[in-house]
């Protein structure tokens, strides 16, 4: 059933767009400004910098559209739940709201990228100020807002870099359904994350805020206004994880195609599962802490006030509840990736499928309970810590799982060493540098020298940049071509690979030896006979940068520079994504698949195609 | 590999019967992250009150408002909740359904306004210690999705006449039952910390 | 539970299990020449160095096993023809699984069991916001008599933006800039802070304890050579976090411990009188926002 674009039988005179987004989130700045001012709270403004941003967010998403179905609703129009239309193949609904999974998918990854630009950017202007042991370079102010602005926008990014882009494109896809269960709220999930970046992006005017990602008050609560982009922008990004944790569950749970068997999901489906487990659960305290921390600047309570009843251990709590959880955020969907595609490569079932999904609910499981070992040195309870070293050290064999299933795949295959499979290598050999250095840092005698150091920094840039952004990269190469209709090119991608893996390598791996030669973290100036250290670091970073350039290259050359649409399943692989046709069309599936074997079943003997297309007609999935 | 496929698997299910089990499960989803929103503010609560930090946790003068007060909120917000349930059970388009539905409304409406007249009389400043700040966070914080959830009720309402998507979508009219049943359990308990509790 | 290797496993399994044994011992003996920090010059930071000696050498066999793993595969396992054959279809072997997992289990427990016999030994346990010993108000020059020895020095370090002062409860409270621990003798220092959150790091006796304002946060040390030591803020405390640092720290003999705290309580016998009395935690005047 075809009908004109429209999201309710009636339509809103208005037009609604991203043009209408941008043109209603202006005046929705000055009226929340000017409503905070009314206020007149003792506070320097940022109750109204505060609302300020909150109606700039909320004018952007009235004017794309979001408010059409509530307010159909509330008018008595009639509404349907889930709209049956097709939508034009056209340029425009990327900018716009489109129900559409599939271009949901692509809005995530080309807003991601973006992103990671300017991160990037700033992680090069850190560096180049760390060229010299003094601030000559860059003075204290502007080093501490770029520290600022630099890992809050890749912790946004690296929250939603494989969760966004792939996770909303392929799930349906590799489960056998036509949409995803809530397409409002998936839509929802991204479109506060453009909101969420310029928000960060606008704490420059304001000079940037002073306490890096973790907020500590109080002094999150002496900073200036530019820490209210930290808690507006953060809450967005709360409301994106719950969103889409709400949709991924419900849609994997509840929208399988028939024969899709818990058994015969995908390992990439399974690791989206487990990561939104986390980020619906452990999003909401984040809120909390940052609503916490709203009201003590605007309001002047004293949640974090020792001297009036508060604690600043409250935050340390609550954000680390959340905190750790979300570093398995990051790293969930990128176990998921490579269990996913090492099978494909090795032409071999994955060795130890059961054992792989332990593995992912182990490390799930597990990650709500370890949280303090952020705080083993704030002055917690001593009976406190050896638990939470106890709970940490545990939480690394569900982790080794991950490598178990892998290596054991790749045993006696015959492996095809394409560009994703190079990058799950680099994954494999990353990982586990950082997971290992996770594990002296786990130990609390050990800590007391490494905590707080560049040891703790290359520890978790390993595994975020050299586990998360590696097995992004992978997927890039493995799906981009189903996603885009066009493969990149092989042979920039090994040099990419090569150089990529190099750098990041002769970037990081020093920093391990500036923690253990007590050099802290987000500092500025440092003993003068770590120098040279600094400066390979330095000459590292810029060529890690130059790699993530020719990625770009990569990127633009093979999708705008060279004709011809990619195959169906250039990598001739058995999951269900790569059954249908390139481009994939509106409703993924013509009739909804009849599962019948497993995405994995190679080498095997009278192994079974995976689905069976014909002749089912029904509505799991969508009509 | 041989798999047998589990019964409930291989049903297929009509859109309708789809549209039932995906809002189930999307309303356990959205309970269970809220859950967690809350027991943050609760873990709040007793972690500041055990802290008592420069005896600022209650200081002298700071206490609930009007016990009686809160328990008529908490009454209207149960009322709302319970007719609202009772609404749910009955048939769509009886005589039943369009009285209560309404009046579950009018509770909700009620709850706001009572609730909102509270939080502007606390009886005390937020500035004065932990109890303060924490009472006005959690209140405030559970007002507003009171607020959102009311507004989503008087959809419920409007959407009651007869092909509107409350009878066409009775599931998911009644699955919205949980979440107000789950706001005034929050509450409950809110009342039980924030008032009863020393 | 046998092992199930079949006949196509074996040589690669014993080519591996070799070179991984041959590796591994070369690493360890390689890992264990390195002189860790915090080096020797306190117990607890000597019990730390030798932690972090254990901790690499059982990472060493984990490196060598996985890096040569992966890299077997890419020779050994690799595709040899140009178009696509399956692998053998191996879904898994539960004794290798069982086995890699316990074994693992094994390690990562007897870490925590390392880690936590180092910590109770070095740390007793107090509860944060214990009250700290009372005051020797009549701490005098070389009070460090033979009654004294044994007994914890209590030492007060003093956060705020952006440097350390140092209070010595048994002289009376005296603030100095510099901090100065006697040998030998154990110290329970007390951290806190006037502002914000700061971190106190003194790298080469092995000290990390966060100063929290209102809280007393306690760390145990005991000198154990005489040299100097870096004091450094690892927590980011704002703009001048990374200047926050001190490289005068020193460990002395307490009889030059003596005569130095009786100098500063000389120096500063003027100021001393409009310090604030020692306490566990102060409370100054509420941190006034910036803009």
């Amino acid at each position: 059933m075809v009908v004109p674009n429209a999201l309710s039988d009636r339509n809103l005179s208005f037009p609604t767009g991203l043009i209408t987004g941008i043109v209603l989130a202006i005046p929705g700045y000055f009226i929340g400004v000017w409503t905070g001012n009314l206020f007149g709270l003792f506070d320097d403004q940022n109750t109204g910098v505060i609302l300020g941003y909150a109606f700039a967010v909320i004018g952007f998403l009235v004017g794309l559209g979001f408010l059409n179905y509530p307010l159909a609703r509330l008018l008595g129009w009639p509404v349907t739940a889930v709209p049956q239309t097709v939508e034009e193949r056209t340029w425009g609904r990327y900018f716009s709201l489109s129900l559409d999974h599939k271009v949901i998918g692509m809005q995530y990854l080309v807003t991601i990228l973006i992103m990671l630009l300017f991160g990037a950017i700033g992680a090069m202007l850190i560096r180049t100020s760390l060229l010299v042991p003094d601030a000559s370079i860059t003075p204290p102010g502007q080093y501490i807002m770029l520290i600022g602005l630099h890992s809050v926008m890749m912790i946004f990014i690296t929250s939603a870099v494989i969760l966004g882009p792939f996770g909303n494109y392929l799930v349906p896809l590799m489960i056998g359904a036509r949409r995803m269960a809530f397409p409002r709220l998936e839509a929802l999930s991204f479109w506060v994350v453009p909101p969420a970046a310029v928000i960060l992006a606008a704490a420059v005017f304001w000079g940037g805020f002073p306490t890096g990602w973790t907020g500590y008050p109080p002094l999150s609560e002496q900073a200036g206004q530019g820490m209210d982009s930290y808690i507006v922008g953060f809450v967005l990004i709360a409301i994106a994880l719950v969103t889409s944790g709400i949709n991924m569950l419900a849609t994997i749970i509840a929208m399988r195609a028939p024969g899709m068997t818990w058994t015969r999901l995908p390992m990439f489906v399974w690791g989206i599962f487990a990561t939104a487990i986390l980020g619906l659960l452990a999003a909401p305290v984040l809120a909390t802490a940052l609503v916490q921390l709203a009201m003590d600047r605007t309001t002047n309570t004293t949640f974090f006030v020792a001297a009036n009843g508060g604690s600043n251990y409250l935050w340390e709590n609550l954000f680390w509840f959340f905190g750790h959880p979300e570093v398995y955020i990051f790293i969930l969907p990128a176990f998921g990736i490579i269990m996913e595609l090492v099978p494909h490569f090795a032409r071999k079932p994955l060795w130890g499928y059961r054992t792989g999904v332990v593995g992912l609910f182990g490390v799930t499981l597990l990650s709500w309970f370890v949280w303090q070992h952020h705080l083993f040195m704030s002055g917690i309870a001593p009976v406190l810590r050896p638990f939470y070293m106890l709970s940490t050290e545990l939480i690394s064999i569900p982790t080794g799982i991950i490598f178990l299933v892998t290596l054991g795949t790749m045993w006696r295959a015959r492996i095809w060493f394409s560009v994703p499979m190079l990058f799950c290598m680099g994954f494999l050999f990353n990982f586990l540098i950082g997971g290992i250095s996770g594990v002296y840092l786990s130990d609390v005698p050990t800590d007391v020298t490494l905590h707080g150091s560049y040891f703790s920094m290359a520890h978790f840039h390993y595994t975020i940049v050299g586990g998360e952004i590696f097995a992004m990269m992978a997927a890039c190469y493995y799906w981009l071509p189903k996603m885009t209709g066009k493969m990149l090119s092989p042979l920039i991608g090994r040099i990419h690979f090569w150089w990529m893996f190099i750098a990041f390598n002769s970037t990081f791996f020093p920093l391990f030896l500036l923690g253990i030669l007590d050099m802290p973290r987000r500092v500025s100036v440092y003993a003068a006979n770590l120098q040279f250290l600094n400066d390979w670091v330095t000459v590292s970073a810029y060529l890690l940068f130059g790699s993530m350039l020719l990625f770009a290259g990569n990127l633009v050359y093979s999708l705008f520079f060279v004709p011809g649409i990619a195959v169906a399943n250039p990598w001739h692989a058995r999951s269900l994504e790569w059954q249908v046709p390139t481009p994939v069309p509106a409703g993924n599936f013509d009739r909804v698949p009849l599962i019948v074997g497993g995405p994995y079943d190679y080498g095997l003997p009278n192994a079974k195609p995976v689905a069976d297309f014909g002749g089912l007609v029904g509505a799991t999935g969508g009509s | 590999m041989a798999h047998r496929i589990d019964a409930r698997d291989a049903v297929i299910l009509t859109e309708a019967e789809l549209d039932h089990r995906v809002v189930s499960v999307g309303a356990w989803l959205w309970l269970a992250a809220d859950t967690f929103f809350f027991a943050a503010w609760w873990f709040s609560f007793f972690y500041l009150r055990a802290l008592n930090n420069d005896q600022a946790w209650r200081p002298q003068g700071v206490g609930p408002p009007s016990l009686g007060f809160g328990l008529v909120v908490l009454a209207l917000v149960v009322l709302m909740a319970g007719t609202y349930w009772v609404m749910s059970r009955a048939l769509y388009g009886s005589f039943s359904f369009s009285l209560l539905a309404p009046v579950s409304l009018v509770f909700g409406i009620a709850a706001c306004l009572f609730q909102g007249f509270g939080m502007w009389h606390l009886g005390f400043g937020l500035t004065q210690g932990g109890y303060a700040s924490v009472f006005a966070g959690l209140t405030g914080a559970w007002l507003i999705q009171l607020l959102g959830a009311v507004a989503w009720l008087a959809t419920v309402v409007v959407q009651g006449r007869p092909s509107g998507d409350t009878v066409v979508r009775p599931h998911s009219a009644a699955t919205f039952g949980w979440i107000l049943v789950f706001l005034a359990a929050v509450g409950v308990i809110n009342y039980l910390l924030l008032y009863l509790v020393k | 539970m046998s092992l199930r290797i079949e006949p196509a496993d074996r040589p690669h399994a014993i080519r591996l299990l070799v070179m991984w044994v041959i590796l591994s011992i070369i690493g360890i003996i390689a890992v264990l020449q390195i002189h860790y920090p915090p080096y020797d010059q306190t117990i607890q930071g000597e019990d730390q160095s030798k932690t972090l000696a254990l901790l690499t050498a059982m990472a060493t066999p984990v490196f060598i096993g996985v890096v040569m793993m992966v890299i077997y595969s890419a020779i050994y396992f690799r595709r040899a023809t140009a178009e696509l054959v399956d692998g053998p279809p191996m879904l898994g072997n539960t004794p290798v699984q069982v086995a890699w997992i316990g074994i693992s289990a094994i390690a990562v427990l007897f870490l925590a069991f390392v880690g936590v016999t180092t910590l109770a030994s070095d740390n007793v346990a107090k509860l944060v916001n214990a009250p700290g010993r009372s005051i020797n108000t009549g701490g005098q020059t070389g009070s460090a008599t033979a009654a004294e020895q044994g007994k914890e020095l209590q030492v007060q370090v003093v956060a705020q933006q952006w440097y350390f002062t140092y209070r010595y409860a048994d002289y009376g409270g005296v603030e100095t800039t510099h901090l100065y621990l006697p040998l030998d003798r154990p110290v329970e220092l007390h951290v806190t802070s006037l502002d914000i959150i700061h971190s106190f790091w003194a790298y080469e006796i092995g000290v990390k304890a966060d100063a929290n304002p209102g809280v007393d946060n306690v760390f145990h040390v005991t000198p154990q050579k005489t040299g100097s030591f870096t004091v450094r803020c690892a927590e980011l405390c704002g703009l001048w976090h990374g200047q926050m640092s001190d490289t005068e720290g020193k460990v002395v003999s307490q009889s030059d411990f003596d005569t130095w705290i009786a100098q500063q309580q000389q120096d500063y016998a003027v100021i001393q009188k409009a310090v604030p009395s020692y306490a566990p935690f102060y409370f100054p005047e509420p941190t006034v926002k910036g803009s």
